[in-house]
């Protein structure tokens, strides 16, 4: 303990030497370990880099845009200047009947979307687990879409659901009307959730299979043996053991759903009739487009304080598994 | 049901069905099966198939609807030629790829030691630090990206692959997946180590590095796919068609040439390459360590 690392050596050299002099008294340890004072400083070199980035990639961008929150734009173009203004950002954005919609059709489309991409998942998963003929196959094929990046899925359903579009094709073909999808203020929202669907499914699913063959067999055995049938066994068994997995996943598509951004900006620009803006697009285009970044950075913030509550819950979620 | 208990105890459920119904129920679901994976294979062929034809064909073939809408009658390579040519995409992909690849050094190097650090040391506020990285990059990047563009422009970083690259090396998951598995690596062995003499870099690479590989795939993966697909940042951060990724890239001809559709699902057919390769390959590393490692451990 008395070679405990002396200041101003070179940081390997001290490292190595603690590292010997603990080593020197190994069985000197009655609860507490040797060089308290060296674990910090170590801790301190080996962190460093994650704490930098942590610092200048999220906190302090995320104070500065806290900050900004409080000042407004007066004037425009080159001669616009910083006034501070309190609250004011809040009070316009809060009272803004366009915001308040665009914050509640974010909220809306996650309650929808996450559940239901999260249902069909464990659905198709729990189907390809059985053993069927070609299981592997059927696997690789739902499976393909989620190699697909968003910005592919979003050209592909673009030009799939124009309304000269294949899909207008085949409904003409069965005898139903064509449909206006990301033209229709009704529809324009569902079309966008297809688009992050195709490729989120499959990528879930990878999970969620994992998670069911880790489920342990002899349940089903003492399952099939107390007679249960199929539905009484998933509802049974398989949920309950599938828990975790499940709400984890849940919380993870939340988490990038609530961001979703490339098909509306690429196909509907938040239209029509602002059918597609959600928080995220709102936040680009009150910044980029409408030249309102006090009021952007505003709405980033109302984002980012969202996203770090269900960020909170997921790594909960995780810390439970330990 | 007392029968079967007491003569055959381990039979699964299916067994006990009579055989017709079951052969039945088996045919029933594999339909189903196939039925659900061509429904999402489906589309990805489509593009594939329309990334072959003159891109006017793309919707031209729609009326009528017949099997000519989906396997063109002209087959041409055009597309993937104006792709590499005039449209610079090759260029973007490599921007793509580089971009990703520096990203998961970086990434590595920046989550190793931290992951390492809060396993073995024993330091005041360790949960807390924990925490804050760990909650501070799940959260995803786009929600901070607007502002974060504005302080990169200021820093100079726009246009710069150091730019594009930066944003992509944290990742929360990562951190905590490496954590969990170098928790996992016996302390004796670190104790063994430490009495013959090793220093924590040395421990950390030569022992729990090469036991956590599958936590090091893994994060790799995370980090490479994220800024594989990144979208917003780029878009924000990068106007120089040179320094471009290819995502961008590709939603550029989507407004430009509005009406080739061809070359448009074969920029995105090839940008879904690299991830298609990535994942088949090394599945069984992503799929283990995040939704189902409570099971195991």
């Amino acid at each position: 303990m008395s070679a405990e690392a002396p200041e101003g050596t070179r940081r390997a050299a001290a490292q190595e030497r603690s590292g010997a002099s603990s080593a020197g008294a190994p069985s000197s340890r009655p609860g507490r370990r040797p060089g308290r004072g060296r674990d910090l400083r170590t801790a301190v070199l080996f962190l460093g880099p994650a704490l930098a980035a942590i610092v200048l990639l999220r906190l302090v961008p995320f104070a500065g845009a806290a900050w900004s929150t409080l000042f407004e734009r007066v004037g425009v173009g080159l001669l616009a200047e910083q006034r501070f203004a309190g609250f004011a950002n809040y009070q316009q954005l809060l009272s803004d009947p366009l915001f308040l919609g665009t914050l509640w059709r974010t909220i809306a489309f996650n309650l929808v979307i996450n559940p239901v991409q999260i249902a069909l998942a464990m659905a198709i998963s729990v189907l390809l687990v059985q053993r069927l003929p070609g299981r592997g196959l059927w696997r690789v094929f739902v499976f393909v879409p989620c190699t697909v990046p968003l910005v592919g899925s979003s050209v592909a359903w673009g030009v799939a659901l124009r309304q000269d579009g294949p899909v207008n094709g085949i409904l003409t073909a069965l005898g139903l009307a064509p449909q206006p999808f990301f033209t229709s203020p009704q529809q324009a929202l569902a079309s966008i959730a297809l688009v992050a669907s195709w490729i989120g499914i499959g990528y879930w699913m990878l999970f969620l299979i994992g998670g069911l063959n880790d489920v342990n067999r002899e349940l089903y055995e003492a399952a099939s043996l107390d007679g249960a049938g199929r539905w009484r066994t998933f509802t049974s068994v398989t949920v309950p053991m599938m828990k975790r997995p499940l709400l984890f996943v849940l919380v993870a598509d939340t988490v990038a759903n609530f961001v979703l951004f490339v098909p509306v900006q690429l196909l509907t620009n938040g239209g029509p009739d602002q059918s597609t803006t959600m928080l995220m697009f709102d936040a680009y285009r009150r910044t980029y487009t409408y030249s309102q970044p006090n009021l952007g950075a505003t709405a980033i913030l109302i984002l980012t304080l969202i996203m770090l509550a269900i960020v909170a819950v997921q790594f909960r979620l995780l810390k439970e598994e330990d | 049901m007392a029968v079967h208990q007491s003569t055959r105890p381990t039979i699964a459920a299916n067994d006990r069905r009579p055989a017709p119904r079951r052969w039945v129920g088996t045919a029933l679901l594999t339909l189903l099966a196939a039925v659900i994976g061509v429904a999402f294979l489906l589309p990805a062929v489509w593009m594939l198939l329309g990334s072959l034809r003159p891109g006017s064909e793309v919707i031209g073939s729609v009326s009528p609807l017949s099997w000519r809408t989906l396997v063109p009658d002209t087959w041409t390579l055009d597309n993937y030629g104006a792709l590499f040519g005039q449209l610079g995409f090759g260029r973007s992909l490599a921007n793509s790829l580089l971009v990703a690849l520096v990203s998961v050094l970086l990434g590595l190097a920046l989550s190793v030691p931290a992951a390492y650090a809060l396993t073995v040391l024993r330091f005041p506020g360790r949960e807390g630090v924990f925490a804050l990285l760990v909650v501070g990059f799940m959260v995803p990047f786009e929600a901070i990206a607007i502002p974060m563009a504005q302080l990169f422009t200021q820093w100079h970083l726009d246009n710069t692959y150091v730019g594009l690259i930066l944003p992509g090396i944290g990742n929360g998951l990562a951190i905590f997946n490496l954590r969990q598995f170098f928790r996992g690596v016996p302390s004796s062995l670190r104790e063994a180590a430490i009495v013959d003499g090793a220093g924590e870099f040395r421990i950390m690479t030569r022992l729990y590095v090469p036991l956590s590989t599958t936590a090091l795939i893994n994060s790799a993966l995370l980090i490479f796919l994220g800024q594989w697909s990144a979208y917003l940042w780029p878009l924000l951060l990068v106007s120089d068609q040179e320094k471009q990724v290819a995502a961008i890239a590709i939603a550029r001809t989507f407004s430009d040439t509005e009406f080739n559709f061809g070359q448009m699902f074969g920029g995105a057919l090839l940008i879904s390459v690299v991830p298609a390769v990535l994942l088949l390959l090394l599945q069984r590393y992503f799929a283990t360590s995040i939704a189902s490692s409570g099971e195991k451990g």
